[in-house]
């Protein structure tokens, strides 16, 4: 086992990481809007790796155009699904409305096995092939696209709930949303707005690995669930944790393969997982809640 | 036998449900008769075997209000390890399914052990993990499990000499088997241990409050779950004979959750209405071919959309069903206001306190001077948050039969102590003895079971149950029967239950509410559900009382009726600390009352003394002026 080894494995476990970091982002949204876990968040990576495809690949628009073009679409798609079934239930039991997520990730996966049939797809990484050499570890372009522009997206992310008005209205409906409606935040536009950006934070993760692993009609599931349990591992709801738990789980499930087994990947990666939970309930960057009567 | 005679006794036992039970019985029964094809009887066994996944998955979310997706791996683990036991090692069927069913309790429980201590996603997140990880062991373990090609040649089921080999056979054994576990279900739905259940779904540290042990109830309702999940698995590998990891993943566990989901959370019948729509669906799907995924997912979120309380409900409460269900309703009430069952032998009526005469009725004759052991003594008690000092070296002593009220402005610390003593929070130093014993570091099931009652601030009675079942919640340490009798409705369970009914009907009757035993919840007023509240906390048999707030939200008159009551307990030798904010409450009923003001006890006396306390004065009224003259006074 040598160093160079470990290190590739460190590049391959950050940029798999980051990936999870942030569709975890998405959820961790939607949960401090909401309290939801929006199990259609997988969804929505794939339905924005699907759109890049047929943007960028099928009908030839220019990348960046095509880039934010997906990612407004999941964000739609994301908006839809609040604006539509969630609103709309009569049943505002949590445990119903996460059972509508379900349901709309099921929808959203047919709809795509329609759309874009059963095969995977893949289109090219940004920024070429030929990966740089650093101290022996091979690391491509498309590596440090993903972790430059998960790093961005959580600047402008702290800058918009620090520094603007919205982003602190967003804040304050999250921590009190009876509160928030009396001094005059729009509650619902909050929800939607946290729905878009939980959509465009997957589609984003979607669209940046598909170059890697490629993207099925079904491949937003497994990374839906990784980007769950990162969030989970973070803290739920905490944002810096669902960055962190991101990081972690893919550096483990990298090491896990690496040293182990990449067969048993994902088990590593959720013994892990479980193990740190179990020691540490509420997860690397989260506070126990303190319960009241 | 036992269930009628349980009716006839007292009328306000519903246990009907059999009724239902035996025409689903006769509905499978005939069914076969008319089906005269495989293909049929295979997918309804599978409806059997799914509707029993099911069924625990339903017992769990409707007690814990929490899911599991890590069913499917109960259920694979069921089925791979009776193969593994029954045909690699050749062990007799009886043995590979006891052994299947031990390792998945035991797995279960491991897992249940750290995870639902904690509200909120973590049960989600470590059973979705279990499942990834148990299935990916059945694919790389191919030595034993035989990898993703699958295990073949699983024996089929049989006892001796007698094997099943035909779908038509084994349909009567799995619905046998379905329906027995699904009556025994219903039993333990219909018992204490099902009411308390569903009390921690709706809130879970008020049932901890009334001595429920919320944690243990929780850890088995998971391993009982598991352990349907297991048989069903195993029943399904002796069934098909041939399995494989496919069957296992995730997706099943998703399938079963949105089953539960599709037919009505914490209704049984709904689940099973749930099973048997999800699993025909792609059936009837299948033609659309492609189509089908996506008309799957439209059809759960429509369902869930649109019918609140999931399909079963959403049916009962159409316009036919709804004049059937009035029928029945009105005959119910009819024999619940003829033969209410109040004179049921002597101790249906506990001796209720003298009179509810007025306060002053009552003689304070155990002033402060006299020497006896307290009730309930305070030792330096100190808590804090952070940097907030909540408490401060709170010493304090109740009496039996004694009042003592705690005033002080709001956030003084008032229900920071009875959240205290209740054992919601721990202490950073001090000791509370409740009749000399430290019952510091206990459980809040555990403090209620020493016998120490509260009610809340805000009414915690649970809107979801009847008015009889919340006080019958107060009795559940009066009770016994555990699981098993719970399960079998033996004799002495619905023994038991009657006479809990009988004396839960005797309290109510007491705070004059006997006449909406069986209202829900929500149609009392405030000042009724304060009143239920305190006839729950009361069927603990308390030796100690913590009342918050009891007058807060009530208007004079009902708020004097409390008092009556209030002044009515301290006459059973029932020692109370009373916080409220309302100085004529205060004033009438105590006999010691304590300041707290930021965290520390500024002032105790008796309720003249206090109301002439410089500093009590200072701390409510503010300091006085130089120049501004005139008496001070509380009240």
């Amino acid at each position: 086992m040598s160093w160079n080894l470990a290190l590739q494995f460190f590049v391959s476990g950050v940029t798999n990481g980051s990936i999870y970091a942030l569709i975890a982002l998405g959820y961790c949204l939607v949960q401090n809007a909401t309290g939801l876990v929006n199990f259609a968040q997988g969804e929505m990576v794939m339905v924005g790796a699907m759109v890049m495809l047929s943007l960028y690949q099928g009908m030839h628009l220019p990348m960046p155009i095509a880039f934010l073009l997906s990612c407004a679409a999941a964000a739609l798609a994301g908006v839809a699904l609040q604006e539509g079934p969630l609103r709309h239930s009569r049943n505002r039991d949590i445990l119903t409305l996460v059972m509508i997520t379900v349901g709309a990730s099921i929808s959203f996966r047919g709809a795509g096995m329609l759309l874009w049939g059963k095969s995977s797809h893949i289109f090219p990484p940004m920024g070429g092939d030929s990966p740089y050499i650093v101290l022996d570890a091979a690391i491509l372009p498309q590596s440090l696209w993903i972790l430059a522009m998960t790093l961005a997206v959580l600047g402008l992310l702290y800058l918009f709930f620090h520094r603007t008005l919205l982003g602190k209205a967003m804040r304050g409906a999250a921590d009190n949303p009876f509160g928030a409606v009396l001094v005059g935040i729009s509650v619902r536009r909050v929800v939607a707005l946290a729905f878009a950006f939980s959509g465009a934070l997957g589609a984003m993760g979607g669209i940046l690995i598909t170059p890697v692993t490629s993207m099925s009609y079904d491949g937003g599931l497994m990374l839906g669930l990784k980007g769950f349990a990162a969030a989970i591992l973070g803290g739920y709801g905490s944002t810096p944790g669902a960055v962190a738990g991101g990081l972690l789980l893919g550096i483990l499930e990298a090491f896990g393969a690496g040293f182990i087994s990449s067969a048993y990947k994902d088990a590593i990666a959720f013994l892990i997982l479980l193990a740190i939970l179990f020691v540490r309930p509420s997860g690397l960057f989260g506070s126990a809640r303190v319960r009241r009567l | 036998m036992i269930r009628e005679s349980s009716e006839t006794h007292s009328p306000i036992i519903i246990p009907r449900e059999w009724r239902p039970l035996l025409l689903t019985a006769l509905f499978a029964g005939c069914l076969p008769f008319f089906i005269r094809n495989d293909y049929l009887f295979f997918l309804f066994n599978i409806i059997a075997i799914n509707a029993l996944v099911v069924l625990g998955l339903n017992l769990l979310i409707g007690s814990t209000g929490q899911v599991s997706l890590g069913h499917a791996a109960f259920f694979g683990l069921g089925a791979y390890l009776s193969a593994i036991a029954g045909t690699t090692w050749q062990w007799p069927l009886p043995c590979a399914l006891a052994f299947a069913l031990l390792f998945v309790a035991g797995t279960s429980f491991l897992l249940a052990l750290p995870t639902l201590r904690l509200e909120g996603h973590y049960l989600v997140m470590a059973t979705l993990g279990f499942n990834i990880i148990v299935d990916i062991l059945m694919v790389q373990m191919d030595g034993l499990t035989g990898g993703p090609s699958g295990f073949p040649g699983i024996p089929r089921l049989h006892l001796g000499s007698f094997v099943i080999r035909t779908d038509r056979e084994f349909y009567y054994f799995i619905w046998g088997l379905f329906l027995i576990l699904f009556g025994f279900t219903l039993n333990l739905t219909d018992s204490r241990l099902g009411r308390a259940l569903r009390a921690i779904h709706e809130k879970d540290l008020t049932a901890q409050s009334l001595g429920i042990p919320s944690f243990r109830y929780k850890v088995a309702t998971f391993v009982l779950s598991a352990i349907y999940a297991a048989l069903a698995g195993f029943c399904y590998a002796h069934y098909v004979t041939f399995i494989s990891p496919k069957t296992f993943d995730i997706f099943y566990s998703v399938q079963v959750v949105t089953m539960v989901a599709v037919g009505g959370m914490g209704s049984l019948w709904g689940g099973l209405a749930g099973t048997v729509l999800l699993t025909c669906l792609p059936e009837f799907l299948h033609n659309l071919e492609d189509l089908h995924v996506l008309f799957y997912g439209l059809i759960l979120m429509g369902v869930l959309v649109f019918c609140p309380e999931g399909l079963v409900p959403a049916v009962i409460s159409l316009p036919f069903f709804k004049k059937l269900r009035r029928r029945e309703k009105r005959s119910a009430d009819a024999v619940n206001e003829a033969g209410a069952p109040i004179p049921h032998g002597p101790e249906a009526r506990r001796p209720v306190a003298p009179t509810l005469a007025s306060p002053n009725a009552a003689v304070r004759d155990d002033g402060p001077g006299e020497p006896r052991a307290p009730l309930l003594s305070f030792r330096d008690v100190s808590v804090s948050f952070g940097g907030l000092q909540a408490l401060h070296e709170v010493s304090l002593d109740v009496q039996s039969g004694g009042i003592v009220a705690l005033i002080g402005p709001n956030g003084a610390g008032k229900t920071t102590l009875l959240n205290v003593t209740s054992g919601l929070i721990r202490p950073q130093k001090g000791a509370i003895l409740l009749e000399g014993k430290d019952i510091l570091g206990l459980a809040p099931f555990q403090v209620a079971a020493g016998g120490i009652g509260r009610t809340f601030q805000a009414v915690q009675a649970y809107q979801k149950l009847t008015v009889m079942e919340n006080v019958l919640l107060g009795y559940h340490l009066a009770s016994r029967s555990g699981f098993l009798s719970a399960y079998l409705h033996t004799p002495r369970e619905r023994r038991e239950e009657r006479d809990l009914r009988e004396k839960a009907f005797g309290l109510l009757d007491e705070f004059g509410l006997a006449g909406k035993a069986l209202w829900a919840v929500q149609r009392l007023s405030l000042f009724e559900q304060k009143l239920l509240e305190m006839a729950r906390t009361l069927a603990l048999s308390p030796s100690a009382l913590l009342l918050d707030e009891p007058a807060g939200g009530l208007n004079p008159r009902e708020s004097t009726l409390l008092v009556e009551r209030i002044f009515a307990l301290r006459g059973r030798g029932i020692g109370m600390i009373l916080v409220e904010h309302d100085m004529n409450v205060v004033m009438r009923l105590a006999d010691r009352v304590s300041v707290l003001q930021h965290g520390c006890l500024i002032a105790s006396g008796t309720p003249k003394e206090i109301q002439q306390d410089p500093k009590v004065v200072a701390a409510y009224l503010g300091v006085k002026k130089a120049g501004s003259g005139g008496r001070r006074s509380l009240a």
